[in-house]
């Protein structure tokens, strides 16, 4: 029962950083129907200039996280002008090739800059570890989960309370209305767009501070995103949340009792069961739109 | 189509004779895997150009045709051409499986569902050591007494002939006829009879078939199969060279191969710089060339297999 416990608590963890980084994909793939390819070099690339600010420049954890938002909300930003701005309206595939395009360009491209070995993020506080009944957790996982719970809760207040998120809310409802009354559309695709990246480069710069980040994860990040927004339903906030926390118990669960070899292939086995059964996904009852 | 048959005649021929020109190996070995590449690509082709739907799940065939030849051939000793056509028939069992399930969804769940499907493969091929000797892969899988390229080149050379000509009868039949109406307009082409999951499902099959031979003649080639047959980058590859010569065309796969495999050799040395490059084709193909350099052709008979259904703009207020 203790190891259940301790199973549980690791899958909650490694879960509430996948919510995050769903999160911002339900965003991008849910609200704005770009099949971004790219989502897990994004959150890759989080890791990696966190590992940059903290570790390499020596900088504070929260100064570091402060400046990854401002890196990656810019780098997002200029994706979806330059490129995704373009194709908008042509239907799904010019995007996801061309989504495709920038996940090999930026996987490689910073392979080049760092190389292939594991990057660590200097984490906020130390690895001791912290004892609450018959469960183990280090002072460094709870805290990034508690900045994770944070960021969760501050997207969700950004979408529902301010100028900005009212604009993106009648913006996927209807674009041109929204347009009409003075929206400016393309800005609130291009910001929408930029705050789903931020949010996965903050789930992938928490990530690192636990574990490392590595430029060729990438590929398995996005899959595993999709994996989660399908469970949970496209587009919806509390889906990408209970999705992301369900697959991150599912894979401690499997890894614990079953076989540490092949926990990854627990999220597309889930997908696919899913998409057969179920493809509007586990927890709307329709596909809801949030 | 004389114009264009004569055009392929020539090429055909330029083929056959090419080893008794080239004598160098390393050249010789850049046709093979020219022609190895333009096997694939067609047959990822039949279903990103024709049924118009986003696989990128086709290394799960190319995967399971080079597996099924290296294991008949290692551990049961057939020889090539048994392993081959039964790689080829395997991949085309497992095509059906895969499409029955996929081929019920569209547009983003295709892709992600397709995608999942390979990455399951890579897995259990990195996992069942007992049968695929996990990461290690599965070595010295028997030529067969074959020492020179040539015949393998000629093995190859008649394995794309063969998908040439399986993609050109499946393009002008009723099934590919009635896939391109689907991708073109899948209501109107309903209305008309059209079944779109029969149709997407024979191009899915084959498109599996010639996947699995072309995986059956590699693992005999390279003589090596690992989990890395199933690896994105071969994906990646595929489609590039589809797109660059142009989707939904027979031959735009045919020159996507060889140009994308002369680039891939030419930038061996740097890896990374090889794969950064080709991010930024696929995406200025996307953004500037989006049919490929077939379009850049000028065609006699305006292709009757791409633009069947959409070649009539309907003028608004004629319906």
């Amino acid at each position: 029962m203790d190891l259940f416990l301790q199973f549980l608590t690791n899958g909650l963890v490694i879960g509430a950083f996948y919510a995050l980084s769903a999160l911002g994909l339900t965003l991008i793939f849910g609200l704005m129907r770009v099949v971004n390819f790219a989502h897990g070099e994004i959150y890759m690339l989080g890791g990696v200039t966190g590992w940059f600010f903290t570790s390499y420049l020596g900088l504070n954890f929260f100064v570091g996280l402060a400046l990854v938002t401002a890196c990656i909300a810019v780098l997002g930003w200029l994706v979806d002008r330059f490129l995704i701005e373009r194709v908008r309206g042509q239907g799904e595939e010019p995007g996801i090739l061309l989504t495709i395009g920038l996940s090999i360009f930026l996987a490689n491209f910073t392979l080049l800059v760092v190389g292939p070995a594991p990057l660590k993020v200097a984490g906020a506080v130390s690895e001791a570890p912290i004892f609450i009944g018959p469960i183990v957790i280090t002072k460094l996982r709870l805290t990034a989960v508690l900045v994770t719970i944070a960021l969760i809760m501050a997207a969700h207040l950004l979408i529902q309370k301010t100028r900005l998120g009212q604009a993106m809310r009648a913006t996927f409802q209807d674009s041109m209305a929204a347009n009409l009354a003075g929206i400016r559309t393309k800005q609130v695709y291009a910001a929408t767009f930029a705050l789903g990246c931020t949010l996965a480069a903050l789930s992938g710069m928490l990530l690192a501070s636990i574990y490392s980040a590595q430029a060729s994860i990438g590929g398995l990040v996005s899959l595993k995103s999709f994996v989660v927004v399908i469970l949970g339903g496209m587009g919806s906030f509390a889906g990408a949340i209970v999705g992301g926390l369900l697959l991150g118990v599912a894979e401690a669960m499997w890894g614990g009792y079953v076989a540490t070899g092949m926990v990854d292939i627990i999220g597309f086995v889930l997908v696919i069961l899913i998409l057969l059964f179920r493809p509007q996904g586990i927890f709307a009852s329709h596909a809801e739109r949030a | 189509m004389n114009i264009e048959s004569n055009t392929l005649l020539t090429a055909l021929a330029a083929a056959v004779l090419l080893p008794f020109v080239v004598h160098d190996q390393y050249l010789l070995h850049l046709a093979i895997m020219a022609l190895f590449y333009a096997v694939l690509a067609s047959s990822l082709n039949l279903v990103v150009g024709y049924v118009g739907e986003f696989s990128l799940g086709h290394t799960a065939f190319l995967g399971v045709g080079a597996y099924t030849a290296a294991l008949l051939s290692a551990k049961l000793g057939f020889p090539m051409w048994i392993t081959i056509p039964v790689a080829g028939a395997t991949s085309a069992a497992f095509g059906y499986l895969i499409g029955a399930i996929t081929l019920r969804l569209q547009g983003p769940y295709f892709v992600i569902v397709t995608l999942s499907f390979a990455e399951v493969l890579r897995l259990v091929a990195n996992n069942w050591i007992g049968l695929t000797n996990g990461p290690m892969g599965l070595a010295g899988i028997s030529q067969d007494g074959i020492a020179d390229k040539r015949a393998f080149f000629y093995i190859v050379l008649g394995i794309a002939v063969l998908s040439f000509y399986l993609c050109y009868r499946f393009v002008y039949s009723n099934s590919g006829r009635g896939a391109v109406a689907v991708r073109e307009n899948r209501y109107v082409a309903q209305s008309i009879g059209v079944n779109p999951f029969e149709s997407a499902m024979q191009a899915f099959v084959l498109g599996a078939f010639l996947a699995g031979l072309a995986g059956g003649f590699y693992a005999h080639y390279i003589s090596f199969v690992g989990p890395e047959v199933f690896q994105f980058a071969f994906m990646a590859s595929m489609i590039i060279m589809v797109l660059i010569g142009g989707k939904g065309t027979l031959v735009g796969p045919l020159i996507g191969a060889v140009i994308v495999t002369l680039l891939e050799e030419y930038l061996r040395e740097v890896q990374q710089l090889r794969l950064t490059l080709f991010g930024l084709i696929v995406m200025a193909i996307v953004l500037f060339l989006p049919n490929g350099l077939m379009s850049l052709i000028p065609r006699r008979n305006e292709s009757r297999n791409v633009d069947l259904v959409g070649a009539a703009p309907v003028k608004e207020g004629s319906l």
